[in-house]
């Protein structure tokens, strides 16, 4: 009977039954995700740039070696090393503000990986001006005080707000620039398998075409 | 096991390149119209196992399936190799287009070279094939660590020291290679009979 193919056939169902059990058990032992690419991002707060380097999907690199470097001519301006959390922190250096480079930072997380990212000048150089900007106006208030009072009052306001503000802003660029990130989707792994068996199918095509006709 | 774009010198990528053509030629060549099925799934199934992820060591470590490439397609695994690879670069940005070729070495060459290597033993059913099978997986893993250790030297990074962290990080994939590579030999052996026979006549 047709319906009932599968009668005679226990045997293989049976191993089948069992490799899909092994095979669930492997998957149960590990868990899905993304390893070997590391990446790196960094965002500026002030004077100082943060950076955090991981493992997709969420390892963080100990003891990675972080170069930064002058996009254009290549120049290591700097170099360090990640902590436990795969965080690196530095003090922009006085020559990246003065020419106003575009910074490139690289992570070598070791055994042959790496990765980048690009911190352009105007995205960190605002916060440093404000930084040089602040020690002089501290020091002319006791000057100021033939100005009018609103005036001086209106300065301290804005940098108020601008402070707490950059505070505030923090975890929202973290969330950006983690937004950036691109992570690997299961459109991605299904087209992928897609493309595989299109392009054997195709070469069978082809193959079974030139059998037919010698 | 994945090298990244920038890392090596354009002379290891343009060697890795030539070898990984040279392969690929020699592998296509060997496929037949009966092999193309064996060849498509095995490449999806490598393209999918890189997303496996086994969490031990300081870095998660992956699956890399090699070993039963090799014991299943011989040569064929380079082609198969090749286009999972490529795949994986632009879909998943594993590696990278340029590091395409030093990928595919470190990667196809072990599966070559562990089915010629355990061809013998695979040939006499039994114990001696199923020590084998399970060789077979766990070498390939082992191999494909010391060729990317090999591709590193020439960035100035310490052969022994590099190599040393790769097969320490690797040596729960090479046993959870071996025992994967035994039981789909075992599983097949009793499916699938005539393929093996096909390949171990």
């Amino acid at each position: 009977m047709p319906s009932k193919w599968w009668r005679g056939q226990s045997h293989l169902l049976q191993s089948i039954v069992q490799l899909s059990v092994f095979i669930i058990f492997i998957c149960a032992l590990t868990s899905p995700g993304l390893a070997h690419r590391a990446i790196i991002f960094a965002y500026a707060e002030g004077d100082t740039i943060h950076t955090e380097s991981k493992f997709v999907p969420d390892t963080p690199v100990r003891q990675g070696e972080v170069q930064v470097l002058d996009r254009k001519t290549g120049k290591v301006l700097l170099t360090g090393q990640t902590d436990d959390q795969g965080k690196f922190s530095f003090k922009i250096p006085a020559e990246a503000v003065a020419q106003k480079l575009d910074l490139e930072i690289v992570l070598e997380a070791g055994m042959g990986h790496r990765g980048e990212w690009l911190l352009r000048a105007d995205s960190y150089l605002q916060g440093v001006q404000k930084a040089t900007a602040q020690p002089p106006a501290s020091t002319s208030t006791p000057v100021a005080a033939e100005t009018p009072a609103v005036t001086v009052d209106r300065q301290q306001l804005e940098e108020a707000v601008n402070k707490a503000l950059e505070r505030q802003l923090v975890p929202i660029k973290e969330m950006l620039t983690e937004l950036t990130v691109r992570r690997t989707s299961l459109p991605d792994i299904i087209g992928g398998i897609g493309y595989i068996l299109g392009i054997f199918g195709l070469w069978a095509y082809f193959q079974s075409r030139r059998k037919r006709n010698p | 096991m994945h090298i990244s774009e920038g890392v090596l010198s354009p002379a290891v990528l343009a060697g890795g390149a030539v070898l990984t053509v040279v392969g690929t030629a020699i592998g296509l060549r060997k496929i037949d119209y009966e092999a193309i099925p064996r060849v498509a799934i095995l490449s999806a199934a490598f393209f999918v196992a890189s997303l496996i992820h086994v969490p031990v060591g300081p870095v998660g470590l992956h699956l890399v399936l090699n070993g039963l490439m090799g014991l299943l397609l011989g040569w064929m695994a380079v082609p198969a190799i090749l286009i999972a690879l490529f795949l994986q670069a632009l879909l998943f940005q594993f590696g990278g287009l340029t590091v395409l070729g030093v990928n595919t070495v470190t990667m196809a060459a072990p599966a070559v070279l562990c089915f010629y290597t355990y061809r013998g033993l695979l040939r006499h059913p039994g114990t001696p094939a199923a020590i084998g099978a399970f060789a077979c997986g766990f070498t390939a893993v082992l191999l494909s660590g010391l060729l990317v250790a090999l591709a590193l030297i020439t960035t100035g990074q310490a052969f022994l020291e590099v190599a040393q962290l790769v097969l320490l990080a690797h040596i729960p994939i090479m046993i959870i290679e071996g025992i994967i590579t035994l039981f789909i030999y075992l599983f097949l052996q009793k499916v699938r009979p005539e393929m093996l026979e096909g390949i171990y006549a």
